[in-house]
């Protein structure tokens, strides 16, 4: 499967990435230019033996070279960038779970309540909201109304500042919020539907009559019934984190994977273009995977063959 | 004795209601269903927005649509005298660094984006409606192929793929819409799918097939308007999906470009004076996020309406 899912993408980018446009420009270049970058990417190949044979030092640990990056291995920028995006990713992640975990088991036991409402609501405008627009709107209020009114920047809006945590910090609010909201909203709404499913089945019914306290009810008999599907749910979400990532680093100038794909794309990097492809898709089947056997194992009436 | 009689019932019906009283409040059964005017509010509640959706649909195609006889300007007009400059009564959405009327190429770009939105859903639904059916249908070793490959798709990233090919394919407003279409209609197949599976074994299919109708003639006049509902709600969901597409791609510089124009590449062009003129990038923002928040209220009503068991809330 991820095999398959792999050569797909090689295939595309193979297809579109054409690594001698960059030479078209290039007065300086003669004809072991283009020779050099033909042995390089064995563009005298097919796709299928090339994907092969990328596949095969990609494997063993050779991810080539950058050529958009001044020749430097793919591998030392893959990890550093990787880095980087997990930063944003990481966080995002268990505040996403939290808050939306928090979000939508409130609006469903508080249902028709102006806080429901509210979150409704909120929730309505997430799904309806491009990320990068809401990445945008975030840079207005905070980097331009925020100082121009009230006199102080309270935090980064642009590139990552490693000089201290504190200054780490206060330039991962914002991307953070940006790379949460869209998926916070379908979580809370997700999470609301599945208390609510469960609110009214027979066993919490049957709880409540045998005298259980209305807090156990909750904790144990709904919360815990209603974390089964939330489970697949975390693990599409961090599979969708690493796709979020692509835009929210564009926004706000982080030196992370997402604006590294893009640039490679527009260099024509294909080495550098495919480790990237490569490490998304992976993590993707990856969690899609974990979701799958987590699922079973909270749930022990779901088996696999 | 009549007295009796009459009086018989009566006591019966008090004391129902007694018990009833003591079970509801001593016994701790209060928790009662959703009551009928909960649930009728809730539907009411959620077609009104999707009421207000549709006005305002409607409202912004007829203004993209229309507006454009209205303003003095054209989309390309460029007049460097009145470049980058704030809203005025000249310019009601200001202008560009190159002087030209953001009102005009608002309008403009509303209507590529609305276009896009709509063919790329019409034709994302047309390929999985094909494949859906065909793959249901048939089963074995069709299904197995179909099914195995449209599972493959959806583990790749959509976005990926559109970045690798937006850069070839993303320039010009039909390539773009049939680059989204080809990558959005994974989910409508396999909706399908699963419908004509349960269709197929129904009374009138097997009927249709002994009075010895083919399988073209089945799929198309037996199965498919069965699924008008769910594809209806598939294209408008579709839409939302394809505008926010749509205007990620543009946003990365991987959309359409200039001169043609669509609310993305707007706030794509905006966003390098967002410390100037903020305005750039809220007003196509803004109508992006009124159009993808109409387009989904409809399509939540639609499902409601024409599948009041899946329960969208």
């Amino acid at each position: 499967m991820l095999l398959i899912a792999t050569f797909i993408t090689f295939w595309a980018a193979a297809e579109v990435t054409n690594p001698l446009d960059a030479l078209a420009t290039c007065a300086t270049c003669d004809q072991s230019a283009y020779d050099r970058l033909i042995d390089l990417y064995e563009l005298d190949k097919s796709v299928p033996e090339r994907y092969v044979s990328w596949l095969g030092d990609f494997v063993s640990g050779d991810m080539g070279q950058a050529t958009s990056q001044g020749e430097r291995p793919v591998s030392e920028i893959f990890w550093e960038r990787g880095l980087n995006t997990l930063y944003l990713a990481g966080p995002a992640f268990i505040l996403l779970t939290i808050l939306g975990t928090f979000a939508g088991v409130y609006s469903a036991l508080r249902q028709y309540s102006a806080g429901d409402y509210a979150i409704t609501g909120i929730s309505y405008l997430g799904l309806a909201m491009p990320t990068f627009f809401f990445g945008l709107l975030l840079q207005v209020v905070f980097a331009i109304w925020v100082p121009k009114y009230l006199g102080f920047k309270p935090f980064w809006s642009s590139g990552m500042h490693t000089e201290s945590p504190l200054q780490l910090l206060r330039s991962l609010v914002l991307p953070v919020t940006t790379l949460m909201f869209v998926l916070l909203a379908g979580d809370s709404r997700f999470i609301r539907a599945a208390v609510l499913d469960i609110k009214s089945a027979d066993y919490i019914r049957t709880a409540r009559a045998k005298g259980v306290s209305e807090r156990k009810v909750i904790t144990k008999h709904l919360f815990r019934n209603a974390m089964i599907p939330a489970i697949t749910l975390w693990s599409l979400n961090a599979a969708a984190l690493f796709g979020g990532s692509l835009i929210t680093e564009t926004i706000f100038s982080w030196p992370g994977f997402g604006r590294l794909l893009i640039d490679a794309t527009f260099a024509g990097d294909l080495d550098l273009t495919m480790a990237i492809v490569f490490a998304i898709t992976t993590l993707v089947v990856l969690f899609n995977l974990l979701a799958d056997l987590l699922y079973g194992l909270v749930d022990p009436r779901i088996r696999y063959d | 004795m009549t007295d009796a009689l009459t009086e018989r019932p009566g006591d019966l019906d008090n004391e129902i209601e007694i018990v009833e009283d003591r079970l509801v409040n001593d016994m701790g059964l209060s928790d009662k269903p959703e009551s009928l005017g909960r649930q009728a509010w809730e539907r009411f509640r959620r077609h009104r927005l999707a009421i207000l959706g549709m006005v305002l649909l409607i409202m912004l195609t007829l203004a993209f649509y229309i507006g454009p006889f209205f303003v003095a300007f054209e989309i390309e007009e460029i007049n460097i005298l009145d470049r980058s400059q704030g809203p005025s009564w000249k310019h009601p959405f200001g202008t560009d660094d190159l002087g030209r009327d953001l009102l005009a190429r608002t309008l403009r770009g509303g209507q590529f984006s609305l276009r896009i939105a709509l063919f790329t859903a019409l034709l994302a639904t047309t390929i999985g409606m094909i494949v859906g059916a065909v793959s249901g249908y048939f089963g074995s070793v069709i299904d197995g192929v179909l099914s195995f490959f449209v599972n493959v798709m959806l583990t790749i990233p959509v976005l990926l793929l559109l970045i690798i090919f937006g850069r070839q394919f993303g320039a010009r407003p039909n390539t773009m819409a049939v680059l989204i279409g080809l990558t959005a209609w994974l989910r409508a197949s396999r909706l399908v799918r699963a419908q004509v599976l349960q269709l197929k074994e129904m009374e009138f299919v097997q009927a249709a097939r002994a009075a010895g109708a083919g399988a073209g003639r089945i799929i198309s006049r037996h199965l498919l308007p069965n699924l008008v509902g769910i594809l209806l709600v598939e294209i408008t969901l579709l839409a939302g999906t394809a505008i926010i597409l749509e205007s990620t791609l543009s946003f990365l510089g991987l959309g359409v470009q200039p001169p043609d124009t669509t609310l993305g590449t707007l706030i794509a062009e905006g966003k390098g004076s967002l410390d100037v003129r903020p305005s750039r990038v809220l007003i196509p923002g803004g109508i992006v996020t009124i159009i993808i928040l109409s387009i989904n209220f409809v399509g939540d009503a639609l499902r409601d309406a024409f599948d009041p068991k899946s329960g969208t809330e």
